[in-house]
């Protein structure tokens, strides 16, 4: 019941903010920020409600939906989900927090649009059903294309359209694949799914299915071109829900659909799927580098971060011996899930950050800026923070991730090992002089001057923001206690159904 | 014929008579001023025959008048379909047009009765009966916008292109004659498969008569045209009736008569489904008018349809049903929008009339963008579960080819619908869209059927547990 009124509450609100239409400014922004504000109560009271020590599913619920086809209304969440629901739970309100200052037009579409959003995430994240996961995952391409095409900048028409094409030609694939299995199974239950007797041909064509619809999510090299475009046309609230979230779903996705499922056809791809993570992580982190335009490098840097989740993911698969090892297995998995929390947490952040610096100059472009620090001191410290935990210093979020990943690669092979620490240096290198040029250095431009201190409506949320990072780059454990008996069961899964 | 013979044929003889009445009242001059009682036929009419159709719903499987008639669940169903339509039709016309033009009433009615015969007809010489009825009145509706060129050039085309269809047809018929000494379709239950090429040709023939009617590839060229030269009503009349004519008819005769020749038409059906699905959905991406990218879509839908149909077993027929009603629902929805949208001396013609719909109609558009995402297939709405079924359909008969083809189709066609919603939400208008003269009905059914397209996406189980009930005589 309380993870059904998390998903439902969004929705219900996004329907009153629609009827009452544009004429309650005020009224509206309070129901949208009052109703997320509560499910992130509910949802942190699920969270206290959730036994860490279980490996079920926890608050299920299940209800037939369509009978003749065995198509279930099933929800449920592990500890690999319910971090992902906080995020999102986290996420949203600071959003509709920031829509005040930055939106104008039409302020009740966007809010609805938001809410709606909300509860097609969070649905995705706990479906235990495929065709109930797909149809959260489908739908949620509506909410977004309106997002970036109505509150976006100015190419943002050909954004959109290119972020629609690309993610639903992925996700058809996924469907064909979902089809393909219900046939095999006789349900769309994802447990079932994880039983069905497939051949390692079935396999290898279900993963690539899979991988369409997970790899353009997610994104990886070479179908990541959507994102810098999404992001750059994108309202702030929009790219801070796409970074944080919706890239998410894509490791979700492997973790819950790709690796249990066809695990054998991940196995031998693995080495595919390393290579693309790699050339993820460093070459797209070359491109960063080359970046004129502030949200185009954090786009990029976006895609070279998840990059780490993709090598968290399969890494251990690739095994030169025959035994694979459930713990390399569970630190690299482990890492993979830290690296998704923490990006959504530092990219939301850095997103608002440049979402602050363009509303007041109305451009994004790095040479525009200057001494920033000078005029607005304090978001400029929270902003060189940021930078610095997206370059993975030690004590933020960042780097708990990337480490973890890098030592579980260490185990497999030390050349994969080395050439995701290089990223280390890369990251290091954009997001340190984008600082340089925006923050510090001398004030080119006169407009400069003018730039007033953040007021308390933006500060609050990169405020929060900057507290959950250091949080969770000092002290992890308690994220990994959360996920430890689920992780543990997924790879014991992995790997018994890979050897 | 008998008393139980009269009550089945009821629907029929109502239409009929309802038919009889509109001419009575039209020849008595002084009764025109009373404007609103053609159109009050016109919709009390297929209502008093859906009712006559509803009480005899559950009978059993029955053929009557010598084997020329049967009664069977489906085509009840697909009556009761075609009725309930055409009210809403009628509704969803604005009243000073049907003044105007109370002949469209009339024609509409003939056609009602043409479909009607076609879902009940078990005789191939009373289906080409109710094929022409249906195919005359349609001509006369397409050519009723006199005002418009393009109206009499597609009428036109129309004309020629189904004359020549009819004939294929009827020739076709009588090979079959020929062939079999029997033009009722009970008798060609069982043929055992004959690769005779005289048997080829008929049966080509007729599924061209039948492709002709659902406006497939290669017979597709009158469909945009008509749209375009078309009032929206009329639009709205041709692109969702006839199919479900042009679905009896293909059901009557490939399906009840010559199923156990599957493996003759079913690769016919699937060469012309994938063909006017990539035609229609790849043609439709450069249109503007848009009636005209409605009628290339239209040609697309249909191709999804008749892929569904080739692979010719019990789940392909019913999903190809369902895929139909969810089709009608959509269309019916979208040109609703479209005639609320449009006043009497200015209607919606092209996609940049849309521009900034956002913000002189916000529920308008809502519905706007409601129709569109169903159409491109994007769930929760009704549309998905309609290129869902039809996949789950090709998957199950290995027709893994077919149905790459269709989602990679599917997301090239998402552009075009996209399109639409982008006119709609992220344009501005340069001329603010003329306030609408649309009454209450027109706008409480664009609601109506607009949300229904999100809630029956949302409770999708009846609808098609319905549609599967329709088929229980059969199997």
């Amino acid at each position: 019941m309380l993870l059904n009124s998390i998903i439902i509450i969004p929705i219900i609100a996004s329907l009153l903010i629609g009827f009452l239409g544009k004429d309650y400014l005020r009224l509206n922004y309070f129901i949208a920020l009052s109703s997320s504000l509560i499910v992130f109560l509910l949802s942190l009271y699920l969270l206290y409600l959730f036994d860490p020590l279980s490996t079920e599913y926890q608050f299920q619920t299940q209800m037939n939906w369509i009978t003749r086809f065995n198509i279930q209304y099933f929800i449920g969440i592990d500890g690999i989900s319910l971090p992902l629901i906080l995020l999102t739970t986290f996420i949203t309100p600071l959003v509709i927090i920031t829509s005040n200052t930055s939106q104008k037009k039409g302020l009740h579409q966007y809010l609805a649009a938001f809410l709606i959003l909300e509860t097609l995430m969070i649905g995705v994240f706990s479906s235990l059903d495929a065709f109930l996961f797909y149809i959260f995952w489908e739908a949620m391409l509506i909410p977004m294309f309106i997002i970036i095409g109505v509150w976006g900048g100015k190419n943002r028409i050909y954004a959109t359209v290119k972020f629609f094409l690309y993610t639903f030609l992925g996700s058809v694939f996924m469907l064909l694949a979902l089809i393909y299995l219900y046939f095999k199974t006789g349900s769309y239950a994802i447990n079932d799914f994880y039983n069905a007797n497939l051949s390692l041909n079935e396999q290898i064509i279900i993963f690539l299915a899979f991988l369409f619809a997970f790899g353009v999510k997610i994104p990886m090299w070479p179908v990541h071109t959507w994102l810098p475009d999404a992001h750059v046309e994108a309202p702030t609230g929009g790219s801070v829900i796409l970074a944080a979230i919706l890239l998410k779903m894509g490791g979700y996705g492997f973790l819950r659909f790709s690796l249990p499922i066809a695990t054998e056809g991940a196995v031998y791809l693995s080495g595919f799927m390393i290579v693309l993570s790699l050339i993820a992580i460093i070459y797209i982190g070359m491109v960063a580098i080359a970046q004129n335009d502030m949200k185009k490098l954090i786009a990029y840097s976006s895609i070279s971060h998840m990059g780490f989740v993709t090598l968290g993911c399969f890494v251990y698969l690739y095994s030169s011996n025959d035994s694979l090892n459930l713990e390399t297995a569970n630190l690299a998995i482990n890492g993979a899930m830290i690296q998704m929390i923490s990006h959504g947490l530092i990219s939301s952040a850095l997103f608002l950050c440049i979402g602050v610096m363009y509303d007041r100059l109305h451009t994004r472009k790095i040479s525009d800026y200057g001494g920033v620090i000078t005029v607005m001191p304090k978001f400029g410290a929270l902003m060189v923070f940021f930078a610095l935990s997206n370059a993975a210093l030690p004590g933020a979020s960042g780097f708990v991730g990337e480490f973890i990943i890098i030592l579980a690669s260490f185990k497999i092979n030390a050349w994969i090992a080395t050439m995701a620490a290089t990223t280390l240096v890369i990251g290091a290198f954009y997001t340190l002089w984008m600082v340089k040029r925006v923050i510090f250095g001398s004030v080119e431009n006169n407009k400069i001057n003018t730039l007033k201190e953040i007021n308390f409506t933006e500060s609050l949320p990169l405020c929060l923001l900057a507290l959950s990072i250091l949080a969770l780059g000092l002290w992890p454990n308690p994220l990994f206690d959360l996920m430890f008996n689920s992780i543990n069961v997924l790879s014991e899964l992995i790997l018994s159904k890979a050897s | 014929m008998s008393i139980t013979e009269l009550r089945l044929l009821a629907p029929e003889i109502i239409i009929a008579s309802g038919i009889c009445v509109l001419v009575l009242i039209k020849s008595i001059h002084s009764l025109r001023s009373i404007s609103l009682l053609p159109v009050l036929i016109g919709a009390l009419t297929p209502l008093v025959a859906l009712l006559s159709i509803v009480s005899t719903f559950n009978n059993p499987y029955e053929i009557i008048l010598n084997g020329q008639v049967v009664i069977d669940t489906l085509g009840s169903g697909l009556k009761i379909t075609a009725y309930g339509l055409s009210i809403l039709i009628i509704l969803a016309t604005n009243i000073n047009q049907l003044n105007n033009k109370s002949e469209l009433i009339l024609i509409e009615l003939f056609a009602l009765l043409g479909i009607s015969i076609l879902c009940s007809a078990s005789n191939l010489l009373v289906i080409y009966l109710g094929l022409e009825t249906l195919s005359l009145s349609l001509y006369g509706l397409v050519a009723s916008n006199r005002k418009s060129v393009k109206s009499s050039e597609a009428a036109m085309k129309y004309f020629v292109l189904g004359s020549i269809a009819s004939g294929l047809f009827l020739y076709g018929v009588s090979l079959i004659y020929g062939l079999y000494g029997s033009i009722n379709i009970l008798d060609f239950n069982n043929l055992s498969v004959d690769t005779s090429i005289e048997l080829q040709i008929a049966i080509g023939f007729i599924i061209c008569g039948i492709v002709f009617k659902f406006g497939a590839f290669p017979f597709h060229s009158w469909v945009p045209d008509s749209y375009q030269g078309s009032t929206n009503s009329v639009a709205l009349f041709i692109s969702t009736l006839p199919k479900i004519g042009a679905f009896a008819l293909l059901y009557r005769l490939l399906i009840d008569s010559f199923y156990s020749l599957s493996s003759l038409w079913s690769l016919f059906l699937l060469i012309l489904g994938i063909a006017s699905l990539i035609f229609g959905n790849i043609v439709a991406l450069s249109q503007n008018q848009i009636r005209r990218l409605l009628g290339y879509s239209t040609i697309g839908h249909i191709g999804f349809i008749l892929i569904a149909i080739s692979a010719s077993n019990q789940i392909a027929i019913e999903s190809s049903l369902i895929y139909l009603l969810i089709y009608i629902i959509m269309t019916l929805a979208t040109f609703i929008a479209l005639e609320v949208l449009s006043s009497d001396n200015k209607s919606i013609d092209t996609i940049t009339d849309l521009k900034g719909l956002n913000n002189s109609h916000p529920w308008v558009a809502l519905m706007l963008l409601f129709c569109m995402f169903s159409m491109i297939g994007i769930p929760p709405f009704i549309g998905f579960y309609a290129k869902w079924i039809v996949l789950s359909t090709l998957l199950n008969s290995d027709m893994i080819y077919a149905a790459i083809i269709a989602i990679i189709i599917t997301v090239i066609a998402a552009y075009y619908y996209l399109r639409i919603v982008w006119y709609m939400y992220f344009e501005k208008s340069d001329i603010p869209l003329m306030k609408n003269t649309s009454n209450l009905i027109q706008k409480s059914l664009l609601f109506t059927i607009g949300s229904s397209l999100l809630l029956l996406g949302l409770f999708p189980e009846k609808l098609i547990s319905v549609i599967s009930q329709l088929f229980d005589q059969i199997y």
